[in-house]
């Protein structure tokens, strides 16, 4: 049984590398964290284009959060 | 919103709080500070924990709106109706996989120049897809690649419509993955700039290494090759699946059919991926090579495929044999030209499958719309396109079908039938364009026949063939048929390009180089000739071909036959035999004939070679043809022919005339055959001729001495005698002028009339030479065989009639010989009677006493026995040497014997006189009735003044009759005057000659 884990994980991270590799090529500035974030969700049966809408929504809402502080602060 | 909270997976809402935190970076402290100078830390806290709450709530509206709208069918997800929350449990799987792929390869290719990128990525996709933990492979890609732009996010649904750049060239990355993607430049020229042709080169390619794990690996198993078998099905799937992906209104029709065609679409498009393999005679899964001649077709099929099937069969079984045939070596050159050529026309065929190929690929990997390829490529036009190529193989499996036991010239004829008879003008063409190839052998050894004499033909396959088989005669006649035998015109292996005429020509023209240069030792004339006129020689240019020709055969034959004159006197030969065999020079023969005379009545084994030759050499200083040149009469010859017992030098003695090499062409051995035959048979009728003469000449001699004293007792005999021996002389004397005159003289005359012809040839000389040979023969009486036919009996040739007068002839002088002795004998006796009576007058006596004329018949009776055996007993009188001896023993006989010598010598003249006469009636009878006019012209020339009577034999039963009727005539020769008017007359003849 431990082996069989150790088995899973291994090959879990040996996918997490492809992943990562294949975001890489792609541009999409995920982390590792991330992937593997985005990986278990999709594997729990969330739509890939919905987790992009939200992940892209965020990431322009951070964005534009940072901007306007900084820009309140000068 | 709390509320909410629990329907939410636990999991997913972990994941996605830690997602959230992750992507938010933490809230920078400064921007706080001012306001919240005191519980910074705690603000910062609350409005993390506000903003974190603010966006996991966004997230989850945003992730439920998605799953609502997937709840519509036509979405990727939603039509399978599996999980609520757009989820893909269970999702179609493969091709999901194969879309997103798709997407982001296209995604790579687009965005960079080089694709080296879409290649690590199809790297990385592989090695993914192998992997076993992920279930929703296509999901976390598809994230990935919505993730890929994030700035380009508002065009990202028209993405697919967008052209794409020619620079992408999808050939590229084709051949860099597939390296036996043969049709690689043919992709590569003819590359399409729309998207769909990249995406299904991207599909293929995406395809290729899922093939080991696919689940649908069991449709695949049919396909011959896995690799390219796999790819359109893959094909038609992921393209299916991305029409439907793009617009679902499309997905709903293409379901249907797609689902319809599932059965026969792949099996045609295998089999339309095989072809190219099959055109090229290799077996395939479904269709296989069973023996030579058949293909063994999938069962399964439905009757059209099946239909279209067989037609695409004959072209792949015909190219099959076609290539065994061209592989092969065997036969000789013009069947290995073609196989050369042929082995041509199979590479333009196979130029034609490759391309067919190309079309094919290309037509596969293009994508389909509504079901439609787009290039169309379909076995039914494969069939279309294959068909004149079909044709051709065809054409060329019938010639080699037809050529298997044909050779050289046979073969060409073969195909130039095709070339002209047949009413395809495509046939037609097609045999033209082979002919051109397989004639160069050909050409090539007629080109070198007709300039340099030479046969080339290690496989016998020229027109001119070398008898392997000589004419097994005497061996004299084998080194001397040069001409004749050494080469032979085949007339099967002239091919049809040539006509008759002309292989005719060119044969002569090649042996007379051939004879030139071996036969008349001049290759050095023939050397510089084909130096200088040798060209090349092609097929289709007939026009200069014929006058090439024509110019060599006029330069050679000129040339042959000014060899032949020059060089070797070929007419000084000619006359020299005429003058010497056929008795032209007179003196000459006459001086032979003198000097040989004494010589030659010996018996013929007492001849010996160096007086003959002796007497030759006195006969021709003497004469004339002393004149006549060295060479000439160094060749003149003097032998004697096969001895045998019992024959006189007459008989054995000939002239020879020697002919050495190049000449015997025209004088063969058969011509001096000839020769020989016609000088002996003119030098028995000169013999009978000169020994007539001479007793002729004793006779008139004698009468004028020792036979007028005798007159009393034998004048009457002498008398008759001279009458007939003036007739003998008459028809000797006729018989050579005939021969001598109207037959050489004429045939000769006419020989050279012909050889004297301007565009003379050797073969016209000798032809010439054999008819002017042939009409001596056969006028001078000698031909046998027509001149028996003529006469209804072998037996009863002219030769033969008339060796059998010059017989009688011969005979007839002996015993005028024997009566003239007998007269000399009665002269003597007289002489020495009265001498006697003189003496016994002198002496006082009675000038004769009865004791003496007792004693005198007592001696006759004594001799008679010798004397009859020697004259009366001799029937055949041929044999000289009695006729020569009698005299002289009769001279020593008794005087007295005269009582029964005379009248058995007077009997023997009546009958061979009465014998030569019915012969020379029969001769004319003969003769007269001849279809030659000369012939008939000897008849008339014989019997000017009607004097002999011609007897028509007509049967064989006539002659006996004939025979008979002589006999009758004889035993009642002096009464009987009751029978045919002929008799009469000839009674009435020999009355008056018994009267006188």
């Amino acid at each position: 049984m431990p082996t069989q884990s150790d088995d899973k994980r291994q090959a879990a991270r040996e996918v997490i590398d492809i992943l990562q590799e294949i975001s890489i090529l792609l541009n999409t500035k995920l982390d590792r964290t991330e992937l593997s974030l985005c990986v278990s969700l999709i594997e729990n049966g969330v739509n890939p284009d919905a987790l992009a809408t939200v992940i892209k929504d965020l990431r322009r809402e951070v964005e534009l959060s940072s901007r306007s502080p900084n820009e309140s602060s000068e | 919103m709390s509320t909410r909270q629990p329907a939410r997976p636990r999991r997913i809402d972990d994941a996605l709080s830690q997602l959230v935190d992750a992507l938010t970076p933490p809230l920078s402290l400064s921007a706080f500070r001012d306001e919240y100078a005191g519980d910074a830390e705690e603000a910062l806290a609350a409005a993390e924990e506000q903003r974190h709450h603010d966006f996991l709530e966004h997230a989850w509206r945003v992730l439920d709106t998605h799953t609502n709208s997937a709840d519509n069918p036509a979405s990727p997800s939603g039509n399978l109706g599996i999980g609520r929350r757009g989820s893909l449990a269970g999702a179609t799987g493969a091709e999901s996989i194969n879309n997103a792929s798709d997407l982001i390869k296209r995604k790579l290719l687009r965005d960079n120049a080089s694709p080296d990128k879409a290649v690590q990525f199809s790297n990385l996709y592989s090695r993914l897809l192998t992997q076993p933990v992920l279930s929703q492979k296509w999901g976390i890609l598809y994230l990935l690649y919505r993730l890929s732009k994030p700035e380009a996010s508002e065009g990202l649904a028209y993405e697919d419509e967008r052209p794409r750049s020619p620079l992408m060239d999808p050939a590229k990355l084709q051949r860099m993955l597939a390296k036996d993607q043969r049709t690689g430049s043919g992709m590569a020229a003819s590359s399409e700039d729309d998207g769909p042709a990249v995406s299904s080169s991207a599909s293929q390619m995406a395809a290729r290494p899922e093939r080991k794990t696919s689940l649908r690996r069991q449709d695949l198993e049919r396909e011959r090759d896995a690799e390219h078998g796999a790819a359109p099905e893959r094909l038609r799937m992921s393209r299916q699946h991305e029409s439907a992906g793009g617009d679902p209104r499309v997905a709903e029709y293409l379901q249907e059919p797609g689902m319809d065609e599932g059965k026969s679409r792949p099996v045609e498009s295998g089999l339309l991926r095989d072809l190219p393999f099959n055109l090229q005679g290799l077996s395939s899964n479904d269709l296989q090579f069973m023996s030579t001649s058949t293909l063994k077709l999938p069962p399964t099929l439905p009757i059209p495929m099946v239909s279209i099937l067989n037609t695409l069969a004959e072209p792949c079984l015909l190219y099959r044999g076609l290539s065994t045939f061209v592989e092969g070596s065997e036969g000789g050159l013009i069947s290995q030209s073609l196989r050369a050529a042929l082995a041509n026309e199979l590479r333009s065929y196979l130029g034609l499958v490759a391309t067919l190929e190309g079309e094919i690929r290309r037509a596969l990997a293009a994508p389909q719309e509504l079901g439609v390829p787009k290039s169309g490529v379909t076995l039914k036009r494969c069939v279309i396109w294959t068909r004149d190529a079909t044709m051709a193989l065809r054409l060329m499996s019938l010639i080699v079908e037809e050529a298997k036991n044909k050779k050289g010239g046979q073969l060409i004829s073969l195909i130039h039938g095709f070339s002209t008879s047949h009413g395809d003008p495509f046939v037609c063409n097609f045999a033209e364009k082979l002919l051109a190839h397989v004639t160069r052998p050909f050409y090539n050894m007629l080109r070198l026949w007709i300039y340099d004499g030479e046969l080339s033909d290690p496989y016998k396959e020229f027109c001119v063939v070398e008898p392997e088989f000589r004419p097994s005669t005497d061996p004299r006649r084998i080194a001397t048929s040069v001409w004749e035998d050494k080469y032979k015109l085949e007339d099967d292996m002239v091919p049809s390009i040539i006509t008759k005429d002309f292989a005719k020509k060119v044969f002569l023209i090649g042996k007379s180089l051939n004879f030139i240069r071996y036969g008349c030792g001049d290759s050095g004339w023939v050397e510089a000739y084909s130096k200088e006129a040798s060209k090349e020689l092609r097929y289709g240019d007939t026009a200069s071909l014929e006058t090439s020709i024509d110019e060599a055969y006029k330069t050679t034959m000129a040339r042959l036959i000014h060899l032949m004159d020059d060089k070797f006197k070929l007419f000084d030969h000619l006359h020299a035999l005429k003058k010497y065999l056929l008795l032209g020079q007179g003196d000459f023969i006459a001086l032979l004939m003198e000097s040989l005379a004494s010589n030659l009545d010996r018996p013929a084994n007492s001849q010996y070679r160096h007086t003959l030759t002796a007497q030759l050499e006195h006969a021709i200083r003497a004469s004339n043809a002393q004149y006549d040149s060295q060479d000439v009469l160094r060749r003149l010859d003097a032998r004697m022919l096969e001895l045998s017992h019992g024959e006189i030098g007459w008989d054995c003695f000939t002239l020879e005339y020697k002919i050495d090499a190049p000449v015997d062409v025209v004088i063969t051995p058969w011509g001096s055959t000839q020769y020989l035959k016609v000088f002996n048979f003119l030098w028995r009728v000169k013999r009978v001729e000169f020994s007539l003469g001479s007793t002729w000449r004793r006779c008139m001699t004698g009468a004028r001495g020792v036979l007028g004293s005798v007159d009393d007792k034998v004048g009457a005999d002498w008398k008759r005698a001279r009458c007939v021996i003036a007739e003998m002389i008459h028809f000797v004397c006729q018989l050579q002028y005939y021969i001598l005159f109207e037959v050489i003289e004429s045939s000769w005359d006419q020989l050279q009339a012909s050889i004297s012809k301007p565009g003379c040839t050797l073969d016209d000389l000798i032809e010439a030479h054999t008819k002017y040979l042939n009409s001596i023969t056969h006028k001078g009486l000698l031909g046998s065989s027509t001149s028996s036919k003529a006469a209804g009996k072998p037996e009863e040739g002219f030769l033969a009639q008339l060796h059998h007068i010059l017989k009688i002839m011969l005979a007839y002088k002996d015993a005028v010989d024997g009566l003239y002795s007998f007269s000399v004998a009665e002269f003597t006796r007289r002489q020495e009677l009265s001498a006697k009576i003189e003496t016994r007058t002198a002496q006082g006596q009675w000038g004769i006493s009865e004791r003496d004329i007792l004693s005198s018949r007592h001696s006759q009776a004594q001799k008679l026995a010798s004397a009859s055996s020697s004259f009366s007993l001799t029937p055949n009188v041929g044999s000289g040497a009695d006729g020569v001896a009698t005299p002289s023993s009769l001279a020593n006989h008794d005087l007295s014997a005269d009582d029964h010598m005379l009248p058995s010598l007077r009997s023997r003249l009546r009958d061979l006189s009465l014998e030569f006469r019915s012969r020379l009636n029969t001769l004319l009878g003969d003769l007269s009735y001849q279809p030659d006019v000369d012939m008939r012209f000897l008849a008339v020339v014989m019997n000017f003044n009607e004097v002999y009577e011609p007897v028509r034999r007509r049967r064989a039963t006539t002659i006996s009759r004939d025979k008979e009727r002589e006999r009758a005539r004889r035993r009642a020769a002096p009464s009987s005057g009751s029978e045919a008017q002929a008799q009469i007359r000839k009674e009435k003849k020999d009355a008056s000659s018994n009267g006188q």
